[in-house]
């Protein structure tokens, strides 16, 4: 195991153990929600009577999220053993290389969803000069994709926290 | 743990009927009936952990399928606890409830959780074999 290590520090060792890594998984999933409902926060804000302003919340401001999702959903659905497994050593049909692939589209998906939250943030906030207590709604559709993103980094670092304890477990 | 006995059982009913008291104060002094929602929410939160745990293998350590499952009944369960802070302050912040009612509803809410997560960490043992 220490041979074939890439890295030059090592992973502490009190973040390999099972109440880490089962942590990390229920924080993953506390921050998805929170970035949830700090879209749902600028949606119901945006329809209640507080909002004076003509901005609203509309299907295009969901769209970071939902990209967001998507790409988290597809990132921590493949495989982790699948994508570190050469071609020649037990995936004989190129399973890695569409591993890869697939995680490609998972990444491209949450990029996309984190750049269209600051599009959307700068086109409809920022260029019309949104007054504050309307601005709040850009800057919650903004947050919310880039927490969605944090969250995929957590659990996908959960999961690799895993492997080892499986490794650990099945020497 | 193990010397969980009546004293555990009243004390914790207790919290338990502290905590919907707050929440159905919350409800009723100001004639809006949204934060019911929260204890839905945390009644249902330990079930996606439950249902998971039963749906996986535990002897399958090295295909981590089963792993996955349990992993993906977490991050509901997680889903669903953060759930149930958020959606009092969701409600407060476009003035659908009050903030007392939101304070109350989160107070009542955790101490219902926590009811429930710890008659389940005390009653564990016996069930485990």
């Amino acid at each position: 195991m220490s041979e074939d290590r890439l890295w030059k520090f090592r992973r502490p060792e009190w973040l390999n153990s099972i109440w880490a890594r089962n942590a990390g998984v229920y924080g993953a999933g506390g921050l998805f929600s929170l970035a949830f409902y700090i879209l749902l926060d600028s949606a119901v804000w945006s329809k209640s009577a507080l909002n004076g302003s003509t901005i609203h919340v509309t299907f295009v401001d969901w769209l970071p999220f939902i990209f967001s999702s998507l790409g988290m959903l597809i990132i921590n659905s493949v495989e982790k053993a699948r994508l570190s497994a050469d071609s020649f050593s037990y995936s004989g049909s190129g399973v890695a290389w569409k591993a890869r692939v697939v995680l490609f589209l998972g990444f491209a998906a949450l990029a996309g969803g984190l750049a269209g939250g600051v599009t959307v943030f700068v086109l409809k906030f920022i260029v019309p000069g949104v007054p504050f207590p309307a601005l709040t709604m850009g800057v919650e559709v903004m947050v919310s994709a880039m927490i969605v993103g944090l969250s995929t980094v957590i659990l996908w670092v959960s999961q690799n926290i895993e492997d080892e304890y499986s490794y650990n477990l099945s020497l | 743990m193990p010397t969980a006995g009546l004293k555990t059982i009243i004390a914790l009913s207790f919290v338990l009927a502290v905590g919907f008291l707050l929440v159905i104060l919350s409800c009723a002094l100001w004639h809006s009936y949204y934060p019911l929602l929260v204890v839905a929410t945390y009644v249902v939160a330990p079930l996606p952990n439950w249902i998971c745990s039963h749906c996986a293998n535990p002897d399958d350590f090295v295909e981590s399928s089963g792993a996955a499952v349990l992993d993906l009944g977490r991050f509901c369960t997680g889903f669903l606890v953060v759930m149930g802070i958020a959606l009092p302050i969701v409600l407060a912040h476009s003035n659908a409830i009050t903030i007392p009612a939101m304070v109350m509803s989160v107070i009542g809410g955790l101490l219902i959780y926590g009811t429930i997560i710890s008659f389940a960490m005390f009653f564990q043992e016996e069930q485990e074999f």
